[in-house]
């Protein structure tokens, strides 16, 4: 009895979840990014301080839930030679997060060229990319516009994908509401071909 | 407040892996900050580990073929797993991955933190953490918040930094 009550429980609290990957150069703010995305939608949650969070060598998992949508995010190391896992996750992601260091103009080429490599993979065909210019609390730092300069090169890898340029800063906070919103609208508009993680969540 | 709400409770760490990986000197390593010559374990060991004001009952339980059957009995409010890998131990890293699969699974563990040990970093020919990474499946783990750390615990070379990690998911997952 129980569990057939726990069953049909289960049934009308049921979410559709999403995969987003968060992925980009060491040092981007990916970490951060989550962080804040997880305390601006969640209303309990009690994150770690900004100033204690550390370079991420493995995975970084995050939930947040906007109506029936859950998006559960994984957040990757960036370093160079853990660049090597990101193709692992590729095949299950309804959504990509790709964080720029808008304060690093040196390395923005590098960024660029790892996003081209990402988006050769045949794995994420047809997956929505969230690019994000982040770290635009700091003076000085690039402007969406120059950025885009830089990525406007990837537009023949971006294909017909869903793609969008958004300014943001993990820290204030900024874009943070925006961008997740442009990607659940993605992930629901891109049902049909990646349909939500359909097992039962607990 | 804050602070002494979290010192007084102690979490429950296992320390894990095959036999030979090293648990025991990591365990002792954080302990008292020494290296101690071990024998290998049979049974477990237990000892309380402080750590930046964070207490921690850490187990180090004997990694033997024999005796890894009883780990289970361990399981139950396991906060973290620190899962310890002779990085040099190739041949046997499929076991090792095995044993780790096979114990992730288990309903007890759900929640809890997993954190591994590239152990034996200062041998020759040691694998790097990607190929570590790589060779335990760790990229399937897809509910799960993981991290990875290249250490000795002969030298003592990154367990700080492992240390610094696991006391953060901690303190900010309760």
């Amino acid at each position: 009895m129980f569990s057939l009550l726990y069953g049909l429980w289960k049934y009308l609290f049921r979410k559709d979840e999403f995969f987003v990957l968060i992925i980009g150069l060491d040092n981007a703010g990916k970490t951060t990014f989550l962080e804040k995305t997880q305390i601006t939608f969640n209303k309990d949650y009690k994150g770690m301080p900004f100033d204690k969070i550390t370079t991420t060598v493995g995975l970084n998992m995050g939930k947040v839930e906007i109506g029936s949508t859950r998006l559960v995010f994984w957040d990757l190391g960036g370093q160079e030679e853990l660049q090597a896992l990101w193709d692992k996750y590729y095949a299950e992601s309804h959504a990509v997060i790709y964080v720029i260091d808008s304060s690093d103009p040196d390395r923005l080429e590098e960024s660029r060229l790892a996003f081209d490599e990402m988006l050769k993979s045949e794995a994420l065909h047809g997956v929505p990319v969230l690019v994000l210019g982040n770290k635009q609390d700091l003076k000085g730092c690039l402007s969406v516009s120059d950025i885009k300069q830089e990525f406007n090169k990837s537009s023949s890898l971006i294909g017909k994908r869903d793609c969008h340029i958004q300014a943001s800063s993990g820290l204030t906070g900024e874009g943070v509401d925006d961008g997740i919103n442009w990607v659940v609208q993605c992930v629901q508009r891109n049902v049909y071909r990646r349909p939500p993680h359909s097992e039962e969540i607990s | 407040m804050f602070a002494s709400l979290f010192g007084s409770k102690e979490m429950r760490i296992l320390i894990l892996g095959l036999d030979g990986a090293g648990k025991t000197t990591i365990l002792y390593r954080l302990q008292v900050g020494e290296v101690v010559t071990t024998i290998p374990t049979i049974g477990f060991n237990v000892e309380t580990v402080t750590y930046k004001n964070l207490k921690f009952q850490v187990w180090d339980l004997g990694g033997q073929t024999s005796i890894r059957p009883y780990w289970r009995c361990y399981y139950a409010n396991t906060d973290a797993i620190i899962y310890v890998v002779d990085s040099c131990d190739k041949d046997r890293l499929g076991i090792s991955k095995s044993e780790l699969v096979a114990m992730l699974e288990e309903e007890e563990l759900k929640k809890a933190i997993l954190v591994v040990f590239a152990n034996k970093q200062d041998m020759e020919g040691a694998l790097s953490k990607t190929e570590v990474t790589n060779a335990l499946g760790l990229t399937a783990l897809k509910s799960r918040t993981w991290s990875i750390f290249a250490t000795s615990a002969v030298k003592g070379d990154g367990l700080t930094e492992a240390m610094d990690w696991l006391t953060k998911q901690l303190s900010s997952g309760q």
